[in-house]
């Protein structure tokens, strides 16, 4: 690098926050020994209006190239100060910020002169890394308008008429020959005090995406192969026979969900008496259409027998070890149980469950089905009802929790309350769109509470009954939140990704895949010689693909290994057998180092720490080399599983520092020396703890 | 018609809404009646079935909010008056006064260290949790910046020795104070930030869409219920998992509020209250899921704690539930199938007896436990009213927000241009409120686009 580097170092007062117990004149003074360091400089208030000008009138008048800010953290202030320098003109990739109140003086108040050390040395760490730092920018993907839903079903109906009405085209894919998904098999809707035909609700649907004209349907058809990304998504769809080929910008996937056939399961599929309900359901639409409503009498058209006493079983085949509930079983076992008394009210119905899960609204529900006489039975979970058949008659033995007894119920017809599983397209859809599934055969969100409708991957929504089983309202909410979100980049008609991604320098590359299959995002593509690269917009910067790149090929922006090295040395340069060397991660670990501080929690001020975006981010070789260098001990913070701000990043550094430990006690290093914590953002008082033992342990106290 | 929007409520479903119409491209106005944006997520220990914490994934978005250029945040705002003309909707809003001057205060803390007069936090006050006068929110606040109670200005906490105690001015009558020792504080660390005669101010807005993200609160039992308010270790699940939180009165310790005792044995009744003359009518279906989840941590801090859980349906409903109920019997949590019927305490050792009907036997059962901790289910938030009134929209019979349609047009209310999600909808967890609020958004800015 042959640029004149000109380190500019502003260290706060926070009023007497900071320098109440740090020696900040003394901070000063040794910052402007600092290699390549012009200027240095104490700030009362360094994020006030009036500082933030003043600085910016220094890195002018000084020539400042570089900045290092020492002051509060860079979680709550790095925003303001990169968008200071950047108004000064500087690229905001240029700045450094070195947290000394939550790392030093709010923690070590008894302490100033170990304190003022530990804020010189963390000052020397940035300015250190400061030198090493490169220009860097936000990267951005165009996105074009055109969206692809994967389902014609409510959902993803529903996502279609939202993508359309802004004047996006949507493309609908549905095998089945019509529009509806599993509603076209459904009688009635109910909720609340509102009753409607299913077939209705479907039509009304249908006719308003028929009519719009920025949304094309293709039936009767099937995904051939889907390759690309983002904004560059490449469909080949076959439509009866025929190819399609479809550029596409985002896509949302509505692939809804099958009933689970119960086999051998209560007599199902030898006795034509014995149904799923979806099975009622149709036999419901039958007698609605054949009586209508009123009191009427009805016959099983398979069994062709007059039908007086029904018997509906819940948790058919759910809630044991291999499935849980089915989430929506109950609700619609009362529905339909409701709809039969509502044909004839002199059939005996009865409702056999194991809990009654039936909430807010359902409620009403479930007065009404027992003001219609409806009688509910609860049975233990470890001891189903019994079919048996007698001079052809079915019968079933239950045995009441409640009333501790058990008793026979003749039935005509049985009704089995089964559970449901993703449709049988979704493994293949997960090939196409390199998505994950959970065990019961559903789609997995990118955070079961926090990216409901999204997947990891940027671009891909997801929404309905493929997510796992849920009424219509939510499924209709699902349904608009994912056009939402696969909207967004198409209004703004590109993606934006922050400048700390990942860079790969093919030189040593050996083609072993290794970054392709582990980047969470899907952000690393290789090509037909097997050569990988990263579509930077799609990056996400935790750099567990650099850390564990076996050639070493991979640099982070921001975060590279010289980077970090250089801050292991700058910490590690004086007195190191009293040092900590420590990573912790941006997202908890930080929170947690932040908490600390926060409510000034007092520890020991051993440690030297280095952020990273990602636990997954800590490369073997720097804890080595910290060893090396005579450090007392390694400390590496992540978040607490199974938080990772980076899904499974944590989960990596686990299994990495793992291997770390196998090549410390090679090298003849005491590995007990190495610790590894999890820290939730909310747990400072874990933080502390941690360098409180790890001190003790070490003996350095 | 103007672009911009009005989220009422900055809990997470109000934080998501406002996320997703800005990187949509349109200005919201994000308003909170409290101090601080986050709601009752920020509030929270672990979230389930994960047991993520809680405020590690929520205060990410709420710096990405405070960030965000396209989202104003207006917290301790109420929303006062609303008119809709030609389609637009004119918002008169009122900024109660925190007395202090958001710009300048950086949240040091320097002024409450110095703050005289300790009061019971509202949230954690019933288990020991005392803020002073002049406090945070919460350590992640956003906007970071203190907050005074008004009942601390003009000589009003006189006899709890509050420093202008002895004051016969009207604060709003100065401009600067001698006496406070907030004011000095923070003078001395150089900033000014506290302005004890600081006025509520009305703003005005126009907007094209308003979001209703006003959220829920934990129902409080009636004096007596199992003991409530009159046994000491009788606490509600809100008030547990505060006991849990790092973040709360005791540091994360799960001990008894009064004696300090570390519980040794822990008991949840489930449906507290319900289905009685003055309890809820309705199952408020995140309970259950709370309940394993308090019994999971709690062994977790000390697996050698006994829990039970006094239970009669269980709700396992959603994604990932029913494994989670499983984990919660791998370690170790007792479930009685139960209708607990009596709790009575021992004088000298403040233990609880629950006296239940054991429904899987039949027989009439008793267990002693240290802390007795009720799960007492999701009521409406209870500026419902008056917030109804102020936007011409309807309530339902329970208090929570009526949607017009919820089955064909989910979301919208009678009011055209106005939306509701989350909480304000009725019972509901984090996850439904992030799709409610995605749609809601959707909504929100789709108006007026035809």
């Amino acid at each position: 690098m042959n640029e004149d580097i000109r380190v500019g170092v502003f260290v706060c007062d926070c009023g007497s926050n900071i320098a109440g117990f740090v020696n900040v004149p003394e901070v000063v003074e040794y910052s402007k020994g600092l290699k390549n360091v012009v200027f240095a400089y104490e700030g009362k208030w360094s994020c006030s209006v009036d500082a933030l000008a003043s600085m910016q009138e220094s890195i002018k008048e000084h020539n400042l190239n570089r900045v290092v800010i020492a002051s509060c953290t860079p979680r709550t202030h790095e925003p303001v100060f990169k968008k200071t320098v950047k108004e000064a003109g500087l690229n905001p990739y240029l700045l450094e910020f070195v947290s000394i109140r939550e790392q030093v003086s709010w923690v070590h108040m008894k302490e100033p002169e170990a304190a003022t050390e530990k804020a010189k040395d963390l000052v020397k760490m940035g300015v250190a890394k400061a030198i090493l730092l490169e220009e860097g920018e936000e990267i951005r993907l165009p996105v074009g308008t055109d969206c692809m839903i994967i389902g014609g079903g409510m959902a993803g109906m529903t996502a279609a008429l939202n993508i359309a009405e802004q004047g996006f085209k949507a493309y609908i894919v549905e095998k089945q020959p019509q529009l509806g998904g599993i509603l076209n098999r459904v009688s009635n809707v109910s909720h609340n005090h509102i009753n409607m035909p299913a077939a209705e609700i479907v039509k009304a649907k249908t006719d308003l995406v028929k009519a719009n004209p920025n949304i094309t349907v293709y039936t009767s058809t099937d995904i051939e192969s889907v390759d690309g990304y983002i904004g560059n998504y490449k469909f080949v769809l076959n439509t009866n026979g025929e190819t399609v080929n479809l550029d596409i910008s985002t896509v949302i996937v509505a692939t809804g969900m099958r009933e689970i056939e119960p086999e051998g399961m209560f007599q199902y599929g030898n006795d034509p008496r014995v149904i799923t309900q979806l099975q009622l359901e149709g036999l419901i639409k039958v007698w609605n259409a054949e009586c209508g409503i009123g009191k009427s009498e009805i016959q099983n058209p398979k069994s062709k027998i007059q039908i007086q006493n029904v018997v509906i079983i819940n948790c058919v085949g759910s809630k044991n070890e291999e499935r849980g509930c089915c989430s929506i079983g109950c609700p619609i076992s009362v529905k339909n149980a409701l709809a039969i008394k509502k044909i004839n009210e002199d059939i005996n119905v009865h409702i056999l469950y194991r809990d009654l899960s039936m909430v807010k609204d359902e409620q009403i529900h479930l007065q009404a089905a027992k003001a219609a006489g409806i009688k509910f039975v609860r049975f233990p979970g470890d001891r189903y009802p019994e079919v048996t058949k007698e001079d052809g008659r079915l019968s079933v033995d239950v045995y009441d929790l409640l009333l501790g007894s058990e008793y026979k119920l003749p039935s005509d017809l049985l009704v089995l309350t089964v559970g449901f599983t993703g449709d049988e397209t979704i493994d293949a859809i997960r090939g196409h769109l390199k998505v994950s599934t959970n065990k019961e055969g559903f789609f997995q969100e990118r955070h079961i509470k926090l990216g409901p409708l999204d997947f990891p991957s940027d671009g891909v929504a997801l929404c309905g009954c493929a997510k796992n089983p849920k009424t219509l309202k939510e499924t209709q909410e699902e349904g608009i939140g994912a056009a939402m979100r696969a909207s967004i980049p198409m209004k703004n008609g590109y993606i934006e990704a922050e400048g700390i991604v990942a860079d790969i320098d093919l030189t040593n590359c050996n083609n072993c895949g290794i970054c392709y299959k582990r980047c969470p995002y899907g952000a690393i593509k290789v090509d037909e010689n097997e050569e990988p690269s990263v579509i930077k917009a799609l990056c996400k910067g935790c750099g567990l693909c650099a850390a564990d790149c076996p050639k070493e090929c991979i640099t982070i922006v921001h975060y590279s290994d010289e980077q970090l090295l250089a801050q292991v040395e700058a910490a590690l340069e004086e007195n190191p057998e009293k040092k900590i060397l420590g990573f912790v991660c941006h997202w908890c670990a930080l929170g947690g180092v932040d908490m600390a501080g926060v409510s000034r929690l007092q520890y020991p001020p051993n440690a030297r720490l280095i952020r990273v975006m990602c636990s997954a981010r800590v490369p073997i070789k720097l804890i080595e080399r910290a060893f090396e260098l005579g450090a007392a001990g390694v400390l590496v913070v992540g978040c607490e599983f199974p938080t990772c701000h980076y899904i499974t990043g944590n989960y990596a550094c686990e299994t990495r520092i793992k291997r770390a430990r196998r090549k410390l006690a090679k090298k003849g290093y005491n590995t007990d020396n190495l610790w590894l914590a999890w820290c939730s953002a909310a747990d400072g008082p874990k933080f502390a703890n941690t360098m409180r033992d790890m001190v003790k342990q070490l003996g350095i106290g | 018609m103007p672009e911009e929007i009005l989220i009422i409520g900055g809990g997470i479903a109000g934080i998501n809404a406002a996320l997703n119409i800005a990187d949509y491209g349109c200005k919201v106005y994000l308003v909170d009646d409290t101090a601080s944006i986050g709601g009752m997520m920020a509030r929270l220990d672990k979230t389930f079935p994960t047991n993520d914490c809680s405020i590690c994934i929520e205060s990410p978005l709420m710096y990405e909010v405070d960030n965000h250029p396209k989202i104003e945040i207006l917290t301790n705002t109420e929303v006062r008056r609303v008119n809709k003309s030609n389609g637009t909707f004119t918002v008169r809003l009122l900024k109660k006064a925190k007395f202090i001057d958001e710009e300048k205060c950086t949240g040091c803390g320097a002024c409450m260290e110095v703050c005289p007069v300790s009061v019971p936090d509202e949230l954690d006050g019933k288990i020991g949790g005392m803020r002073k006068l002049i406090s945070m929110p919460f350590p992640q606040a956003v906007p970071n910046v203190s907050v005074i109670d008004p009942r601390c200005r003009y000589g009003k906490m006189r006899d709890q020795g509050a420093c202008v105690g002895g004051c016969v001015v009207d604060c709003s009558q100065c401009r600067e104070c001698p006496i406070a020792l907030c004011v000095k504080a923070c003078k001395e660390e150089g900033k000014d930030a506290v302005l004890l005669w600081q006025s509520d101010k009305p703003m005005d807005i126009e907007v094209k869409s308003i979001i209703v993200a006003t959220g829920i609160r934990s129902a409080e039992p009636d004096t007596g219920l199992y003991g409530y308010d009159i046994y000491d270790n009788v606490i509600t699940n809100t008030q547990f998992e505060r006991l849990m939180n790092a973040g709360g009165p005791t540091a994360g310790q799960i001990i008894r509020p009064l004696d300090k005792k570390h519980a040794e044995k822990i008991a949840w009744i489930q449906c507290a209250g319900r289905g009685l003359a003055k309890g809820l009518p309705y199952c408020s279906k995140v309970c259950c899921m709370i309940a394993a989840k308090q019994t999971i941590i709690t062994k977790e801090h000390d697996a050698s704690v006994d829990t039970l859980i006094f239970y009669n349906d269980l709700k396992a409903y959603g994604k990932g539930f029913w494994d989670f109920y499983q984990k919660a019997i791998e370690n170790g949590v007792k479930y009685i199938r139960a209708r607990p019927y009596d709790v009575f305490e021992d004088p000298e050792t403040k233990n609880l007896t629950v006296r239940y009907e054991n429904l899987d036997t039949g027989e009439i059962e008793e267990e002693e436990v240290e802390i007795l901790v009720l799960s007492t289910g999701l009521i409406p938030s209870d500026r419902n009213k008056r917030l109804a009134k102020i936007l011409k929209i309807e309530l339902d019979n329970l208090g929570f927000f009526k949607e017009k349609d919820p089955l064909l047009t989910p979301l919208e209310t009678n009011v055209e241009g106005i939306y509701v999600c989350g909480g304000a909808t009725g019972p509901i967890d984090i996850s439904e409120s992030v799709v409610q609020a995605s749609a809601a958004s959707m909504k929100a800015v789709l108006r007026g686009t035809e």
